[in-house]
């Protein structure tokens, strides 16, 4: 089985990158498979979050919206290249989840959730009114993104050409939580999370395992926010909006969490119902608010778990 | 600047603050419960009201208690939708949970009632009184009263009678509580169906300082939240004076430094508060 692993990961993820081909290739698949890209990488930045520390994170779109901002601004003013920009991004993110992770380090729950909710609140505000930042207008005129890899240039001029780099960023962000989940840092927060006390007792330092996961859960979100915008051409305190928020979480709640793929799958069913079966913007918040509500109250472990459910019987009605 | 009538603004704020944050207090000490929902709920108060004075024609003094108990038939209803996992004490689940009805709420709201900002409007909002350089309205009186007499009231029940030793017992030990013949789910629901009704009546009183819109409240959960912690959680008198101290620190800080930056000074002095004590001021 073991060895099977790989080459299947390969061959999906060879597979995810023709995905868009295959269902037509117009404008409007290629523009929703580039943000299912994007918002699920966002998302996975909850996630490292919520499915290993076990905590609600409310401000990950302060790092969503500081990678955006930094990419842009420095896109727009500085006329950096794609790969500048996404290491300022990176920077710029670990940062503020250093300063923010600092000042949570002793918070638990719901005490940590709103800190870092009230901060998310306190961004947007500084945002809007900042116009170092651009104020409520934002950073508009994004340039294309501009990118070498292998000595081929890659311009992001349209969904269609940012496609290939939104897959290969989610593919790494995919690497990523796979490596971390059986990393010395995954293992100690799913302990920290599942039993302080043993956690204590084998000397793992808690405290220092939820700020390394914080920190390293930002770039995540904030690569996303890079990408972002490019896709946009344009950046703006909209980037906090709560849209996101809810987003993430229902992206990682509704498959379940703690699954390598469900916020991947999640956001896809989520934007696949805004693209093509949208109600109008504020039936979507309805639906997308209602979901992450339903889920958690009668599905807590999410759709696998009704998945697990459904087997159980049907092993014991068999049996 | 005036000073006398900045500390008279700071006391309105900090009632209104008060107000606003008290459902919250009770809530947060007696279930542990934490909503998300709480300024999506203010601004359902503030449209409760507001519709029922147009649609029905009622005056204002009337569509406030009307919507102070829609709103407390909400929390019925909410409640009882979560009372599962308020049972198992799933407290992670239940924060999110309480963000997802918060944005069905934004969404609801902005379907209804449409997304411009409309005018909630108070009969005694333009009545004013002044004093030589230093005026409030009667709308301010009536905030700063009703906000004193509903913490007298509030501070009445849960110390002097057996409502409010029930609801003491349930937030000390729910399952202790229960093998003494305690309903805490019932406790659970009258404690939320507190929370939303206290909040309409804040929304009722204080939201007729601007035009209403479907996407405020969350500046309110903000300031809410500083009011709770720095009150202590669950502490009655404890966020009634966290909340007069932080309208006047609010009415300083925008008079003297700037007016824009208000929430984030709130919550500057809120890191200031928790990375010294992470648990609140109130914090035994």
């Amino acid at each position: 089985m073991r060895n099977l692993a790989t080459p299947a990961a390969l061959i999906l993820a060879a597979l995810a990158y023709f995905v868009p081909a295959l269902s037509g290739g117009a404008p409007v698949i290629y523009a929703a498979c580039t943000t299912i890209a994007i918002l699920a990488v966002m998302s996975y930045g909850a996630d490292l979050i919520l499915s290993y520390l076990g905590e609600v994170s409310l401000g990950h779109t302060i790092f969503w919206a500081a990678g955006g901002y930094a990419g842009s601004m420095l896109a727009v003013n500085a006329g950096w290249n794609g790969w500048q920009t996404a290491a300022a991004a990176v920077a710029v993110s670990i940062v503020l989840a250093g300063v923010l992770g600092l000042v949570t380090l002793r918070t638990r729950e719901f005490v940590f959730s709103l800190v870092t909710y009230a901060a998310a609140v306190v961004a947007m505000e500084v945002a809007f009114n900042w116009s170092f930042l651009g104020g409520s207008d934002g950073i508009v005129g994004v340039p294309p993104l501009q990118l070498t890899l292998f000595g081929v240039g890659i311009t992001g001029s349209s969904n269609a050409e940012l496609w290939p780099v939104a897959w290969g960023l989610l593919m790494l962000t995919l690497l990523f939580i796979h490596r971390f989940r059986r990393s010395r840092l995954g293992t100690s927060a799913l302990m920290v999370q599942m039993n302080p006390d043993l956690a204590q007792a084998l000397g793992v330092d808690a405290r220092a395992v939820r700020f390394l996961v914080f920190v390293a859960s930002a770039p995540i979100s904030a690569l996303a926010g890079w990408l972002y915008g490019y896709q946009r051409a344009y950046v703006g305190p909209d980037m906090f909006e709560s849209y996101f928020l809810v987003l993430m979480l229902t992206a990682i709640v509704i498959v379940g969490r703690r699954l390598l793929l469900g916020p991947l799958i999640g956001t896809a069913l989520i934007i696949v119902q805004q693209t093509f079966f949208s109600i109008g913007g504020d039936g979507d918040k309805i639906v997308l608010g209602a979901v992450l509500a339903a889920i958690l109250l009668l599905f807590p472990k999410g759709m696998i778990g009704v998945w697990e459910a459904v087997t159980v019987r049907l092993r014991s009605s068999r049996q | 600047m005036n000073i006398a009538q900045q500390i008279i603004n700071g006391l309105v704020l900090g009632s209104g603050y008060a107000l606003i944050a008290i459902g919250w207090t009770v809530l947060l000490g007696a279930a542990r419960l934490v909503n998300f929902a709480h300024g999506q709920l203010y601004m359902l108060g503030a449209f409760v009201a507001w519709a029922v004075m147009q649609k029905l024609g009622v005056s204002y003094f009337v569509a406030v208690p009307v919507a102070v108990l829609v709103l407390g038939l909400l929390g019925i209803l909410l409640q009882g939708m979560m009372l599962r996992l308020v049972m198992q004490q799933n407290l992670t689940s239940l924060m999110i949970v309480t963000l997802g009805f918060g944005y069905v709420f934004q969404g609801g709201a902005a379907r209804i009632f449409g997304g411009d900002p409309e005018p909630f409007v108070s009969p005694i909002q333009s009545a004013n009184i002044r004093f030589g350089e230093i005026w409030f309205t009667w709308q301010d009186v009536l905030t700063l009263v009703g906000t004193l007499l509903l913490f007298a009231v509030l501070w009445l029940v849960m110390n002097r009678t057996r409502t409010g030793a029930l609801v003491r017992s349930v937030a000390e030990d729910p399952k202790l509580a229960q093998l003494f013949g305690i309903n805490a789910s019932l406790v659970y629901i009258g404690v939320f169906v507190f929370e939303c009704a206290a909040v309409a009546l804040g929304a009722g009183l204080v939201a007729p300082r601007s035009p209403i819109l479907t996407s405020m409240g969350f500046d309110e959960v903000i300031l809410t939240f500083v009011v709770v912690v720095l009150g202590g959680i669950g502490s009655v008198g404890g966020s009634l004076l966290a909340g007069f101290g932080l309208g006047m620190f609010t009415a300083l800080f925008g008079a003297l430094v700037s007016p824009a930056y208000t929430t984030a000074a709130a919550f500057a002095l809120l890191l200031a508060v928790l990375v010294m004590r992470p648990r609140g001021l109130g914090a035994r």
